[in-house]
């Protein structure tokens, strides 16, 4: 095969053909492109030169090649890109050691880059085409022959080059990937025992979450009355086994309240609700402390303060006065900044000290209302102060880091582990958190019924406002076409079918109606007359949670029902059928 | 009650008193419960006066150079200042401790007729909060909301305008009244103040130093440099600083440890392996000298709390003192059937069976050897300091601490250990101008546990010394040694030679030899391994087990194990796994569990509807009036996988979650 190759090109060699040519450029370029070279780093250069000498067009156009190269240095970048196809055909017989390195790779996968090539560097001549065709055949089957009798004919004493760059340009040709290399076949199962660091890379590898684009149905999940309904008739069948956790950990009683009179303080955690603890514990410990010198014997009772963080909006006054009116004197005004609030509190407590440290049993310290920026630090101030008594429950897996050293050695806290698998009935309201989780916030005015049942109690003109809403919604979700869907996603975009793209925060700015067009609305439906009447209105159905309102990217304010298209649909028949 | 947010307990009315302690079982291990804390009080009561007066003492020094400073500072008041007095506190990276030394310094500077104010960082977002909180302390004035304010008669506004509350006008005011003779203002975590808020600080003092004397106290994590980088020029030129360096927190903890742990006096002693723990701990996590307090209260606690037989502890207890309980618990402690076994090698098997069966007799025999058992750990203590101390008195390197000493030597390390041999070694070579170093340190530490006759060793070497001015040496002094070289046909030989020894020097050798024997017979007979005692589990307390739960808890681990192997906890059978494959997740785990591991297998986005269908599939029946029921419990996990942080609402795609925690990192 190779024989055949160069006896060809000695026949050539009178035409001028592109390759003859190049091969003697070769030769001279050494010594040439001295200059060039100098200027450009090796290996940029090398490549230029390589750009050059395999474009025979661009060298045909200027035959004055041997002067010209050295003052033109311009433009030396752009050939790369204009390479035509030819080069291709070149890098085999020039026998650069590029092919050493590509020897292994398929006879498919080559031939498939060619045509590639070819076709993404526009149309050849015919002739051009067959002459490939044929070194393409020979190629596959006489590669390797070749690579090892290549570079002594030409002789040209240029070092490997790890890439040939007139072949393409920048990157990888475009679906060698795909088509050279076969892709690995995906195994349907996720491996399993990875340590957790490489299930982690696992799981969050690019592309490697792919979910199916099914949706609950909107019946599907149950609102409060069904969910207690639910739940009033299931029986947990670990019953036993909790209340055997329980019976183990209120053996530690004693010995928590021998802590607590240490001056220690106590954090409980572990997965499950620990407020029935915290109840045992407290009568356990009122109990023990009506047995003692203060109270035994007399009606005095021993105070400890409850706090529950988990309610909504606990906040540290809260905390701070109800310990303030467990042990301050009626007579005396308390000062109603907590900063203040609490020196005094540690001021009383250090001249005038309880008869026992007032004990607090705090449910749920991590709570996102305890954890605002000053709270932690106070509570930490009034928990180090050896008259208190801290005993508190941290749900949250990562509660310690919400303290560092200093707080940490504040509070002085032991931690015990109180796992009770109990269902956490208080701290968490399911249905509403389900459906926060699940962005369905227009549910927690109880759905179509629940603004039904507003509605009736409100006045007609709110009623026909929100029809008009409503209506407005509607027609932008409906009239809005796929093409702009950058500049109104449809509400149909929130199905996952179209795009996935699509930022709530987008969804619900864009969906909505402006603020401005609905007043004018409302105003031509004689629904209202000023804008206060318009507000007042819209109150009501703020209060509700009935709409919602966001701005834009442009900061126009738009509102919204907070309803899929199927559920607004409904809610615009009964709207219109007057059902409300 | 639930929902209510705070209030004070109220007991149920039905209460049914009777049940309170109904203990069917005949032992009660709480029997004694009072006796032995009894006793803990007055075991700890020692040992926590020990701790405050090492920390009372241990910066004393520093701050009453501090305390001195700033009395120097306001001696001349009339005199025209130009800079703020500034005291820059290095008081190193253990910001947990810096609380307590600023309390403490506190307490010495109001002694001294200062006014004195602590100021972090949290209280200080701005200038303005800054001067608010600044003049609330300094006057003590009990402030009250703002609409109080302006219904409030300002005190200054006879005289003019009234004063914003920002304004220092009100220190004046106050200053005028109680002549005050410097106004202490310490910025505690000078580092965390925003650099252009201390800048504007120093500005406004200075300009109101005619009138109000203020001195600066910084408290620097880092360093006095790095604190002067942060200020421009213009602002330091503003500061007349002096630099107090405060002992770090690791050499306080050493002195701690000498004084409680590694002390001769005391009842209760602590494990090498928990001692180990403690004070990795406080260096892992640079913890504040009370931590280390805490941790070793905790120990002593633990021990006397749970362990029965720690009653024998009790000083002049009898007979009649101790239950048949006790008893039993001494019998089978491991150290005592070690004893036996023994004894019984020994060939005293009478002995054996009087143990096992006369109380008596055992009660004897404890308290025997609670007795010799104490003199053994407390010996070692003292082995343990003296080691210490004879390695500082000759100034050998590397120096080891004493903790680290001690620790080895309380796990039985140490005898016969390279550290000993090393020691000894250059004790045989020591100078006679560095034993007269080394006698009289060791002459501080002679007691019942150290009696070796130093006194005749010093007094022959001063005899000895009278007559000479050079340093004497021993025998084995390197500088005594000298080597030949001889050639015997053409052969090389090197030969070691002892230089002649004058007489001073050998009897000089003497008494080095004899004093070096003495102590080597020491170390030997005192550094013994303490868990090899009989009765150690009641003298020493060695207990991982509390110790690090309550300290160094794993709240996230514990969770993760709740709920992806509940059986761990339920200890039930029927969640093992389904059909002996332990992987299957079985129908009867509690639902949350159950949708936790599926979540662990998921990826980061969580289609809802997907992972319903797979719960409804292990936890559902298929029943079609049973869903409601499964849907019930599905929503409930999916809560309190919420509740907990493992999930939040994704906006990717609709009704998927995104995961945002993994198992085990």
């Amino acid at each position: 095969m190779v024989g055949t190759k160069r006896r060809r090109d000695q026949d050539d060699a009178d035409e001028l053909t592109p390759r003859k040519l190049r091969a003697r450029i070769a030769d001279d370029a050494p010594d040439e492109l001295e200059p060039l070279e100098a200027q450009t780093p090796s290996r940029k250069g090398r490549a230029q030169h390589l750009a050059e000498n395999g474009t025979p067009r661009s060298i045909l156009k200027k035959t004055g090649w041997a002067n010209g190269v050295a003052a033109t240095p311009k433009s030396t970048r752009k050939l790369v890109f204009e390479t035509p196809t030819k080069s291709a055909k070149r890098d085999s017989p020039d026998g650069t050691p590029t092919i050493v390195r590509n020897a292994d790779r398929s006879a498919r996968r080559k031939s498939n880059r060619r045509i590639l090539e070819r076709t993404l560097n526009g149309a050849d001549s015919d002739e051009e085409a067959l002459d490939e065709e044929d070194e393409l055949a020979e190629h596959i089957l006489g590669a390797d022959a070749e690579d090892t009798d290549q570079p002594g004919e030409d002789a040209v004493p240029e070092p490997p080059v790890p890439e040939t760059p007139s072949k393409r340009g920048r990157g990888r040709p475009k679906g060698s990937g795909k088509v050279g290399r076969p892709r690995k076949q995906r195994s349907p199962t996720p491996p399993t025992e990875l340590p957790p660091h490489e299930e982690y890379f696992w799981q969050n590898r690019p592309g490697g979450t792919k979910t199916s684009n099914n949706t609950l149905s909107a019946q599907s999940l149950l609102n409060h009355d069904e969910y207690f309904q639910a739940m009033q008739s299931y029986q947990d069948g670990h019953a036993a086994e909790m209340d055997f956790l329980l019976e183990l950990h209120s053996r530690a009683y004693d010995q928590w309240i021998f802590e607590l009179d240490q001056g220690f303080n106590i954090c409980l955690y572990g997965y499950g609700s620990k407020r029935i603890i915290t109840e045992q514990f407290t009568a356990r410990l009122y109990r023990h402390l009506l047995d003692r010198p203060p109270y035994k014997g007399t009606k005095k009772t021993p105070s400890i303060v409850i706090i529950n963080g988990y309610t909504a909006g606990t906040t540290i006054k809260d905390i701070l006065t109800t310990v303030a009116s467990t042990i301050l004197p009626a007579g005396l005004k308390p000062p109603n900044q907590p900063t203040a609030l609490l020196d005094y509190l540690l001021e009383h407590l250090s001249s005038t000290p309880p008869p026992h440290p007032i004990p607090i049993v705090l449910n749920s310290i991590d709570s996102p209302s305890l954890r605002k920026s000053p709270t932690p630090s106070l509570l930490a101030r009034l928990a180090t102060h050896p008259n208190i008594n801290l005993l508190c429950t941290a749900d949250t897996p990562h509660f310690p880091l919400l303290w560092d050293t200093g707080l940490k050695s504040q509070y002085r806290f032991l931690f015990h582990d109180a796992t009770t698998f109990l269902p956490y009935t208080t701290e968490i309201d399911t249905v509403e958190t389900v459906n926060e989780l699940l962005d369905r916030s227009g549910r927690r005015v109880g759905g179509r019924d629940g603004i039904g049942f507003v509605l009736r109690s409100l006045p007609e003109q709110a009623r026909e406002l929100f029809r008009i809403l409503v209506l407005e919604q509607l027609s932008l979700s409906l009239t809005t076409p796929a093409g702009e869907a950058e500049a109104e996603p449809s509400d149909a975009d929130r199905t996952p079918s179209t795009k996935k793209k699509s930022s709530r925060h987008k969804l619900v700015a864009t969906q909505g109606v402006e603020y401005r067009v609905l007043y004018h609305k409302a105003v031509e439906a004689f629904v209202c007359t000023s804008e206060v009447s318009f507000r007042s209105l819209m109150k009501e159905f703020y209060d509700h949670g009935m709409i919602e309102s966001l701005k834009d990217g442009m900061g126009v304010e738009r509102l919204c029902v907070p309803f899929r298209s199927e559920e607004l649909e409904g809610l615009a028949e009964d709207l219109g059928a007057g059902v409300f | 009650m639930e929902h209510q947010r705070c209030y004070i307990y109220q007991p149920p009315e039905t209460e049914e008193r009777a049940n309170k302690r109904q203990r069917t079982s005949k032992f009660d291990p709480q029997s004694r419960l009072p006796e032995r804390l009894q006793i803990y009080r007055s075991v700890w009561a020692q040992q926590e006066e020990r701790i405050q007066n090492t920390l009372e003492g241990a910066d004393s020094a520093t701050q009453e150079n501090i305390v001195n400073f700033i009395s120097a500072a306001s001696s001349s008041p009339d005199e025209q200042k130009f800079a703020i007095p500034t005291a820059l506190i290095v008081a190193g990276p253990s910001i947990a401790s810096h609380g307590h030394f600023f309390e403490r310094l506190g307490r010495r500077v109001r002694d001294a007729n200062s006014a004195y104010i602590v100021l972090t960082s949290g209280e200080c977002p701005n200038l303005k909060t800054l001067l608010k909180n600044l003049i609330k302390k300094v006057t003590s004035r009990v402030e009250d909301d703002d609409e109080d304010e302006i219904d409030r008669p300002s005190t200054s506004s006879r005289h003019g305008p009234k004063l914003l509350n920002y304004d220092l006008g009100h220190v004046e005011e106050w200053q005028k009244k109680h002549r005050a003779a410097s106004i202490v203002v310490a910025l505690q975590d000078s580092e965390a103040f925003d650099a252009g808020l201390l800048v504007d600080t120093i500005d406004l003092f200075h300009s109101w130093l005619d009138r109000l004397p203020f001195v600066l106290l910084f408290g620097l994590a880092t360093s006095a440099e790095n604190f002067e980088e942060r200020l421009a020029g213009n602002s330091l030129r503003f500061l007349e600083g002096q630099k107090f360096d405060v002992i770090q927190s690791d050499e306080i903890i050493e002195k701690l440890l000498h004084a409680t742990v590694a002390s001769t006096d005391v009842r209760l002693h602590i494990g090498s392996n928990l001692c180990r723990r403690m004070l990795d701990r406080q260096k892992d996590h640079v913890q504040s000298t009370q931590d280390f307090c805490d941790g070793l209260k905790y120990a002593y606690m633990s021990h006397f709390y749970a362990s029965v037989p720690s009653l024998l502890l009790k000083e002049g207890i009898t007979f009649s003192d101790v239950t048949a309980d006790i008893f039993e618990a001494v019998r089978n402690l491991p150290s005592f059937r070690r004893w036996v076994e023994d004894t019984l090698d020994d060939g005293r098997a009478q002995d054996v069976r009087n143990l096992l069966e006369d109380n008596e007799y055992l009660f004897d025999q404890v308290s025997q050897h609670i007795q010799s058992g104490q003199q053994a750990l407390l010996s070692l203590s003292h082995a343990a300091s003296v080691l210490a101390s004879i390695r500082q008195a000759i100034q050998m390197s590397p120096t080891v601490r004493l903790s680290s000493i001690w620790i080895r030597a309380a796990s039985g390390e140490l005898s016969g250990s390279p550290l000993i041999r090393e020691t000894m070694l250059s004790i045989k070579k020591i100078p006679s101008d560095k034993l007269v170093h080394l006698l009289a340190s060791l002459r501080e530490l002679e007691g019942n546990y150290f009696s070796i006759d130093l006194a005749s060793s010093q007094q022959r070497l001063d005899s000895l010394l009278k007559n000479t001015d050079t340093p004497l040496r021993t025998q084995h002094d390197v500088r005594n040694d000298s080597l030949r070289t001889t050639v015997v046909a053409q052969k090389v030989l090197l030969s070691k030679h002892k230089a002649a020894l004058s007489e001073q020097d050998r009897a000089y050798s003497d008494i080095v030899t004899e004093f070096h024997d003495r102590l080597e017979t020491y170390f030997a007979s005192s550094l013994v391994d303490p868990r090899t005692l009989f009765l150690s589990e009641i003298l020493m307390y060695d207990l991982k087990s509390p110790h690090t739960e309550v300290f160094q808890p794993k709240p996230r681990f514990a969770i993760e194990r709740a709920l992806a192997s509940p059986h761990d906890y339920l200890g039930c059978d029927c969640c093992s796994g389904v059909d002996g494959n332990p992987a299957a997740l079985s129908a009867t785990q509690p639902a949350t569990a159950i949708v936790y591991q599926m979540y662990l297998e998921s990826g980061t986005l969580i289609n809802v509807s997907d992972l319903w269908s797979a719960f409804n599939a292990i936890a559902g029946d298929g029943s079609d009036e049973n869903e409601p029921k499964t849907m019930a419990l599905f929503q409930r996990a999916l809560a309190e996988l919420k509740y907990l942080g493992l999930v939040k609402p994704s906006r990717k795609k609709t009704d998927h979650i995104s995961k945002t925690m993994w198992k085990g990192l």
